[in-house]
C-alpha cells in the first residue's frame, strides 16, 4: 500500500514535470515576485557596493573608482568608533533580551499546559507591536526622564532622594528601548521550542533523581537551543539595523553604522554612506552565518 | 515540572513584571497625552486632565506656540501608499505561493530571494534604492521609490502566509472541479479562493499596517512629500509635546480597530465556512 501510493505520486510529479503547459503557468506565476526582488533589492545592494568606490565631491559623487571613503572610514576615529560601539551595542541588547526573554519563554512554554491560555499570554505579548514603531520608541522618553515615571516611582517608594539623570539620553536609555522593543523576538521562537518538550523527558529524568536545575541544564536549555538561535538572529539583524530608537533616545550621543548612513546621506555624501552600508552588511551576514553554525536549524526545526 | 510550585509561582509573578514592562511605557504616554495645554509639558505631574491636545491635533484649539502636527496630508499618502502596497503584496504573495505548490526548478533560490526582502535591514534597502534611482536619473517619490521598498519588505510576509495556507489546503478538492468540468478560472473563485481567504486577509492586514508604519526604508526613498511616520520623525528632532502622545494613542486606536474588522471578517467567514459544512451533511 505505502509503496503503491508512493509510486503513484512519483508518476504524478514525472507527469508535471513534463507537462510544458504546467511548467508555463509556474513560471508566470514565480516571474513577477523574482524579477521585482532582483531589480529593487539585489540591483540596488550591488549598487551600493558600486557606488561606495565612487568618488566623492562636495555635493555630489562621480563613477571614477577610488578607495578613498573606505580609506576615510577606517582612519577616522568617528566613523570607526561607530563600528565598534554599533556591535557593543547590539552584543548588550542581544544579552539583555536572552536573559529578560527566556524566563518569561519558559513560563509560557512548559508551565503553561493549556493551549488556549499559552495563546492568550503570547497575544498579550505582540499586542505592543500593533502600536507605531516609532511611537514605541518615544514612548520611553517620558518614562526615563528627569521628571520622567521611574524616578518618580522610585523617589515615592524612597530608594532615590535625587532623581537619576543619566536614565536617559545615554547608552543605558538606548539599550532599555531596544530590549523592550525586541525582547519579544526572542520569547516567541524560545516558548515555541519549549512547548515541544515531551513532558515525560522531564519526568524520567526526575524519577532517576536529576535535581531541577540539572533537569534544566541537560534537557531543556539544549532543546531550546534553536529557538534562542532563531530568537538572536531576528534580534541581531534588527538591532545592528537600527537608527531611530538610538537617535531618538539618546539624543544623537549614540551614533550606530545607522545613525552614521543617515546623516551622511543628509549632507549627501552617498558614497560614504554606501561604505558604511557595505560594511553593515558584512557585519550582518558574519552574525548570521555564526549564529546558524551554532545549531542545524533544518534538521531542528 | 508542574510539581514545582515556587518556582512555577516565581516564574508567573516574573511573567506579570515582564508584561508590566511591555505597557508600562504606552501607559505613561496615555496618561499625559491627558496634561493640559498649551502650557503642560510633556511629563509628570499632570497639572491639570483635559484634552486639550486632542483638540490640537484636530486643529480645535486657539493658535499657540505649539505648532499643530504636520499630519494631515501626510496621513492621506499614508494610507494610500499602504492599500497600494496592500494589494500588490497579497496578489505577488498569492502568485508566488501558488507556484511553490508544484516543484520546480530554482524554487530554493527563489524562497530565500523573497525572504531576503523581510531580513535586510530597512535603512540599506532605502539606500540602495535611493542610489539606483539618483544614478537613473528617477526623481524619488512615495508613491514610487517608497511603493516599490514597501512592496520588497511586505510581499514576503504576504507569501509565508500563502505558503502556510497552500500547505494545509487539500488538493483533491480543486481536481474534483476540474474532473468535473469546471474551468480553471471559474474553480479558482469558487473552490480555490473561500479556501484561501483567511490567508488572504491576514496577508493582507499584514502588508497595510506594516507599510503604514514603515519608517527606515522610506526615509530616503521617499523624496520630498512625507508619510505620515516620516512626519512623526521630523518632530522628534524640536521639542516634544503631549500634542504626539494623543496622536500615540490615536494611532494605536486606528491600529486596533483595524485588528478588529480582520477579527469581524474572519469569523465571519469560519461561520460561512461551517455553514456550507452543515449544508453538506443535511444534504
Amino acid at each position: 500500500m505505502q509503496v503503491g501510493s508512493g509510486a503513484v505520486a512519483a508518476a504524478r510529479l514525472a507527469a508535471e514535470k513534463k507537462d510544458p503547459r504546467a511548467r508555463r503557468i509556474t513560471a508566470i506565476l514565480v516571474a513577477p515576485g523574482t524579477i521585482w526582488m532582483i531589480l529593487f533589492l539585489v540591483v540596488p545592494m550591488l549598487m551600493m557596493v558600486y557606488v561606495s568606490f565612487w568618488t566623492q565631491k562636495t555635493f555630489t559623487i562621480e563613477p571614477t573608482l577610488t578607495v578613498r571613503s573606505w580609506v576615510a572610514f577606517f582612519s577616522s576615529e568617528t566613523y570607526f568608533g561607530a563600528l565598534l560601539r554599533t556591535i557593543k551595542i547590539w552584543l548588550i541588547v542581544l544579552a539583555a533580551t536572552f536573559f529578560v526573554g527566556y524566563p518569561t519563554a519558559l513560563f509560557i512554554g512548559l508551565f503553561i499546559k493549556n493551549k488556549t491560555i499559552q495563546t492568550i499570554v503570547l497575544v498579550l505579548c505582540v499586542v505592543p507591536f500593533w502600536t507605531s514603531f516609532l511611537i514605541r520608541v518615544l514612548a520611553w522618553r517620558p518614562m526615563l526622564g528627569k521628571e520622567g515615571a521611574v524616578n518618580i516611582v522610585l523617589q515615592k517608594i524612597g530608594v532615590i532622594s535625587q532623581p537619576i539623570e543619566v536614565l536617559l539620553f545615554t547608552e543605558f536609555s538606548v539599550v532599555i528601548g531596544m530590549t523592550q522593543i525586541y525582547v519579544v523576538f526572542m520569547v516567541g521562537p524560545i516558548a515555541f521550542m519549549l512547548s515541544r518538550i515531551d513532558p515525560s523527558l522531564i519526568e524520567a529524568a526526575r524519577d532517576l533523581g536529576a535535581s531541577t536545575w540539572r533537569i534544566f541544564r541537560t534537557i531543556i536549555f539544549p532543546l531550546s537551543l534553536p529557538g534562542v538561535v532563531v530568537g538572536a538572529i531576528f534580534v541581531s539583524v534588527m538591532v545592528l539595523g537600527e537608527f531611530a530608537t538610538s537617535g531618538a533616545l539618546s539624543g544623537r550621543k549614540v551614533n550606530l553604522l545607522g545613525n552614521i548612513i543617515v546623516t551622511q546621506v543628509g549632507s549627501l555624501k552617498w558614497a560614504f554612506a554606501a561604505v558604511v552600508g557595505v560594511i553593515l552588511t558584512a557585519v550582518m551576514a558574519v552574525v548570521v552565518a555564526a549564529l546558524l553554525r551554532l545549531v542545524d536549524l533544518k534538521k531542528e526545526l | 515540572m508542574e510539581n514545582r510550585p515556587l518556582l512555577r509561582s516565581t516564574l508567573a509573578i516574573y511573567t506579570v513584571l515582564f508584561i508590566g514592562f511591555l505597557y508600562a511605557p504606552f501607559v505613561v504616554l496615555g496618561i499625559l497625552s491627558f496634561q493640559s495645554g498649551p502650557e503642560g509639558g510633556p511629563q509628570f505631574p499632570i497639572i491639570e486632565w483635559s484634552t486639550y491636545w486632542y483638540r490640537h491635533i484636530f486643529g480645535l484649539t486657539p493658535p499657540s506656540r505649539v505648532a499643530p502636527l504636520p499630519i494631515g496630508e501626510a496621513l492621506v499618502r499614508s494610507m494610500t501608499l499602504a492599500f497600494a502596497t496592500m494589494v500588490t503584496s497579497t496578489v505577488l504573495g498569492t502568485m508566488t505561493a501558488q507556484a511553490f505548490r508544484r516543484r520546480f526548478k530554482g524554487s530554493g533560490f527563489v524562497f530565500y530571494l523573497v525572504v531576503l526582502g523581510m531580513i535586510v535591514p530597512g535603512v540599506l534597502v532605502g539606500l540602495g534604492i535611493a542610489l539606483v534611482a539618483n544614478t537613473l536619473g528617477i526623481p524619488r517619490a512615495w508613491w514610487g521609490t517608497a511603493f516599490v521598498a514597501h512592496v520588497l519588505y511586505t510581499f514576503p510576509f504576504a507569501f509565508l502566509v500563502m505558503l502556510a495556507i497552500f500547505n494545509r489546503f487539500d488538493k483533491t478538492v480543486e481536481e474534483a472541479a476540474w474532473s468535473l468540468g469546471v474551468p480553471p478560472m471559474r474553480t479558482f473563485r469558487k473552490v480555490t479562493f473561500p479556501l484561501i481567504f483567511p490567508g488572504v486577509l491576514s496577508s493582507m492586514l499584514f502588508a497595510f499596517t506594516l507599510s503604514y508604519d514603515e519608517f527606515p526604508r522610506t526615509l530616503f526613498a521617499a523624496g520630498a512629500d512625507l508619510t505620515l511616520p516620516l512626519a512623526i520623525y521630523g518632530t522628534f528632532a524640536v521639542e516634544i509635546h503631549p500634542n504626539i502622545f494623543a496622536f500615540g494613542v490615536l494611532t494605536t486606536l486606528f491600529s486596533f480597530s483595524l485588528l478588529a474588522v480582520y477579527g469581524f471578517l474572519m469569523a465571519l467567514s469560519v461561520r460561512s465556512a461551517k455553514k456550507v459544512a452543515i449544508q453538506e451533511e443535511i444534504a
